[in-house]
């Protein structure tokens, strides 16, 4: 039987065991009025900061763990030698203003990134810059800002088309960047409505983002003809990369029309999430918005590898250097390391994702087209309790719930996406606590989770009674 | 049968292929991007890459700093449990990364006094852009007051950030002492300022005391102070100086340089503007049982909810090293801060000295944190000697009129031996 670590562990700053860090005391000179009068910092030794963060690690599931299916979120088995690679001194010691001759073991990493990016998603160029997905598609949208602004369109196409079963992140950064959102509905089959997108698309239409498969795991095969009808109207098509999992070795955002992508490095490329962050989102784009991209991007010549401003109509920057290193670093090691069986890796986590919407078929409703991609979203709704109260269940059974609640457009939704990492033993054991779930009595299920650190956590006093400071 | 072939039995298919029916065949590919490697041969290779990196004596800073970290960081940053977890969305499983988050939130708030700080962002400079956002949602004014000496790159990217705003950017300039000009910029203030961006230590690496005295002239705009978190173990917090929103870079809390990435975003700010605030809130509660709980709180100001009108489109932060940032700044302690503080401060002064003493001087008198501004270009020396520093102000800022000054930094690793042998190797020219 599963049990989560539960100790009831002293805030940092409630230690009082003095800090062992031996530094020899110093003092300077400030004038009176630039000190500082007083610090409050934690004030305790190293072995007890040591034991604080065991204990609270102990209190936290990882994909380390056990499964992970949380829609759209790929969290798949993360390899060590990653790790190793990236605590290598001769990477974690560059400082990112070094002269260009100091650095060209990482430039010369990033530089292969890039290649490897484009070839991968059959584009043209590619910026690693952005920091992490939503950081990917806002570069993105300011890229087709640019775009527009150059040829004098920006002031009549100001409008976005996003489809509503899109990530929050789409609408989020398309209005960051100044654009209006105009949501389409999806059709009766979950994917895009050919009729309402013509509707819809208009000289105000600058871009359209959608990802492909859907966030219902479903390859919209009117792709082509959905490129058509936004670049026969002088607008762009977004891709974004957060599914791009289900396609990698099988089919390119390039070859389906796109005009830019962005990667989530942290889903496909296997990078720790690290509970949260960082990620990293880098953006590829076709030849004719190369002069868009943030600068610096990573060039070549006789001389060695370099920081390349030279970009004629660049967006600027973006991050405050050059991207996440270390996560890029790790991500093409995955990409070196796995070469072209990372197309198999594609094939089995869709295998997984369509051998679980099968099985769990029998206990709840699986909306829209049978054949799934990565991802599926099943509805509880038949069940007559709540997405919430299922994915509280399963935690007690030391498996991570899914995602709940999204794609908006299914009611009680739970996004279900195994990867290519889950056994079919895991599988079967998380098929087999579904079906608890669906036949658990109504309220009997609403006391879930028990053996987790803490029980259901009262959300609405957290939210009334703000305390975000010990 | 081994597995794959019974699920593919159990879903009527025979291939692999027939799960990809649905993708057309006109958009299928051939993947071709190399043979799978042994592990061996992959480190091998990596090793012999990253065999090119060259790592000299160096004297940079300006933003990114080689600072001391603990083994114990590194050690508790490596734990599957929070390196493999993804973001907090069922909290009952996830207590620890929320409970570390939150004692990030706290120490963040404690160091700088202010009153709340969201649980990370991507790093200083994109903080900064969303501050200036943020500045704009409270106050809904136009005009930003930026210093004219802020770095090239925080600017473009607080130009990125507001690229879809009714806003304008107005300059102010700094004194013949190299501290921010409170006449000229008490000039520019008006009813249309949204904010104004202070730095302290500034873009010359001087401590400012003006800095501090922008509250006496700010009338209803907000100050953004950006700082440097290891200068408040001495220097006069943010908070205490009416700080609307504190910004900093965390990469030196314990986060190795990377080249540059990743980074932390430290985003503090007054409670009054929590509702307007970018990122991930996270809140005490309690369980059922009455238990201490952690939760993600106020998520109804991000875009998984509010969409397109969110606060901001930020999803993925920076959990891990904000995780790092808390166990370095509990390791290190009160006296630690102060100490590590205090001997950045020290060595600057050394290194002016001993600069003076071979005949190059400041660009301006003053007291520096980390980054000293010489008039200096001769880069080229430099680099035949195997010293890497020697930022030119004019590469980095849009300040043309100081054409031949350039930056070296300290920070607690460098040693006596470092500056003589810069001193050394730049004597008489």
């Amino acid at each position: 039987m599963y049990r989560q670590a539960h100790y009831d562990e002293d805030f940092l700053i409630d230690y009082n065991t003095g800090s062992d860090y031996l530094l020899e005391e110093e003092n300077c000179d400030l004038p009176e009025n630039m000190k500082r009068k007083s610090l409050k910092l934690p004030n305790l030794r190293s072995f007890d900061v040591s034991r604080h963060y065991t204990k609270l690690s102990e209190m936290n599931y990882s994909v380390d763990v056990g499964m992970y299916p949380l829609g759209s979120c790929t969290m798949k088995y993360n390899p060590k030698y990653n790790d190793y690679i990236a605590s290598m001194e001769t990477f974690t010691d560059v400082h990112p203003m070094d002269y260009g001759m100091n650095m060209q073991g990482s430039l010369e990493i990033m530089y292969n990134l890039q290649e490897y990016l484009k070839s991968i998603s059959g584009m043209d160029c590619v910026t690693l810059q952005p920091s992490a997905g939503a950081h990917g598609e806002f570069t993105g949208i300011l890229i087709v800002r640019k775009y527009f602004e150059m040829r004098n369109e920006l002031n009549q196409r100001n409008e976005i088309i996003i489809p509503d079963s899109a990530h929050g992140t789409n609408p989020a950064s398309a209005s960051m960047a100044g654009f209006k959102v105009i949501e389409v509905p999806s059709d009766e089959n979950g994917l895009i409505d050919l009729n309402a997108l013509d509707a819809a698309v208009s000289e105000n239409t600058a871009a359209f983002m959608i990802t492909n498969p859907n966030t219902l795991g479903i390859f919209d095969d009117n792709i082509l003809k959905i490129a058509e009808i936004i670049h026969k109207n002088g607008a762009l098509l977004y891709y974004d990369g957060a599914n791009f999992n289900a396609i990698l070795g099988i089919t390119t955002p390039g070859i389906m029309g796109f005009d830019i992508v962005h990667f989530n490095l942290h889903k496909t490329f296997a990078t720790p999430h690290g509970g949260g962050g960082p990620g990293s989102g880098p953006v590829a784009v076709k030849s004719f918005l190369k002069d868009f991209l943030p600068v610096p991007v990573i060039s070549k010549n006789e001389g060695g590898y370099f920081l390349d401003y030279n970009v004629k109509n660049t967006i600027g920057k973006v991050s405050s250097y050059y991207g996440s290193f270390a996560i890029l670093l790790r991500a093409y090691s995955y990409i070196l390391k796995n070469g072209n069986d990372l197309k198999k890796n594609t094939q089995k986590a869709v295998l997984n994702s369509n051998y679980m919407a099968d099985q769990l078929r029998k206990y709840y409703t699986i909306p829209y087209k049978k054949l799934k991609k990565h991802e599926f979203v099943l509805s509880t709704e038949n069940t007559g309790k709540r997405a919430l109260d299922i994915s509280k269940f399963i935690l007690d059974y030391g498996i991570h719930s899914p995602t709940t609640y999204f794609p908006l457009i299914v009611k009680e939704a739970v996004m279900i996406e195994p990867t290519e990492s889950s056994t079919k033993k895991e599988m079967d054991f998380y098929i087999d606590v579904m079906k608890k779930a669906a036949f658990m009595d109504s309220d009997a299920i609403k006391s879930y989770p028990i053996n987790t650190s803490v029980g259901r956590i009262d959300e609405v006093k957290a939210a009334r009674n703000l305390i975000m400071h010990w | 049968m081994n597995d794959d072939e019974l699920m593919l039995k159990s879903l009527a298919m025979g291939t692999f292929d027939d799960l990809f029916s649905d993708i057309p065949e006109e958009l299928r590919v051939n993947m071709d991007i190399g043979k799978p490697l042994s592990e061996q041969k992959l480190i091998e290779k990596i090793k012999k890459i990253s065999g090119q990196n060259v790592n000299m004596v160096k004297f940079l800073g300006n933003g990114i700093y080689d600072r001391y970290i603990p083994h114990l960081v590194d050690e508790i940053i490596s734990r599957n449990e929070f390196l493999t977890s993804y973001t907090p969305y069922q909290p009952e499983i996830s207590q620890g990364i929320l409970n570390a988050l939150f004692e990030y939130q706290s120490v963040i708030s404690d160091l700088t006094e202010m009153d709340v700080t969201n649980s990370s962002m991507y790093d200083g400079f994109t903080s900064l852009g969303e501050a200036v956002r943020m500045a704009y949602r409270v106050n809904g004014k136009s005009e930003i007051l930026i210093p004219e000496n802020i770095y090239r790159a925080k600017y473009e990217i607080i130009k990125n950030y507001v690229y879809g705003l009714n806003v304008k950017f107005v300059e102010y300039g700094f004194n013949k002492n190299g501290l921010l000009d409170l006449d000229d910029l008490s000039s520019k203030i008006n009813d249309s300022t949204s904010s104004i961006i202070v730095e302290n230590p500034n873009a010359f690496g001087l401590i400012d005391e003006n800095a501090i005295r922008v509250r006496e002239i700010k009338k209803n705009a907000l100050i953004i102070t950006y700082y440097d978190p290891i200068s408040l173990g001495i220097l006069k917090p943010p908070g205490e100086y009416d700080s609307d929103i504190a910004i900093a870079e965390g990469q030196q809390l314990g986060i190795h340089m990377n080249m540059g990435g990743p980074l932390l975003g430290l985003f503090s700010f007054k409670k009054d503007y929590v509702h307007k605030s970018p990122g991930r809130l996270i809140g005490l509660s309690n369980d059922k049982n009455g238990n201490k709980a952690f939760v993600m709180t106020l998520q109804a100001r991000e875009q998984h909810i509010r969409r397109a009108k969110a606060m901001s489109n930020i999803c993925s932060n920076q959990a891990l090293l904000a995780v790092a940032a808390t166990a370095y700044l509990s390791i290190l302690g009160g006296s630690g801060l102060r100490n590590i503080a205090s001997i950045t401060v020290n060595k600057s002064k050394k290194l002016k000295e001993k600069m003076k003493s071979i005949g190059i001087n400041t660009v301006f008198d003053g007291i520096n944190f980390s980054d000293n501004l010489f008039h200096f270009d001769k880069i080229d020396i430099l680099k035949k000697k195997g010293i890497a520093g020697g930022i030119k102000l004019s590469d980095i800022t849009y300040m043309n009129g100081i054409t031949d000054a350039s930056f070296f930094s300290v920070t607690e690793k460098t040693s006596n031996e470092d500056m003589d042998y810069l001193a050394e190797s730049l004597r008489g020219f």
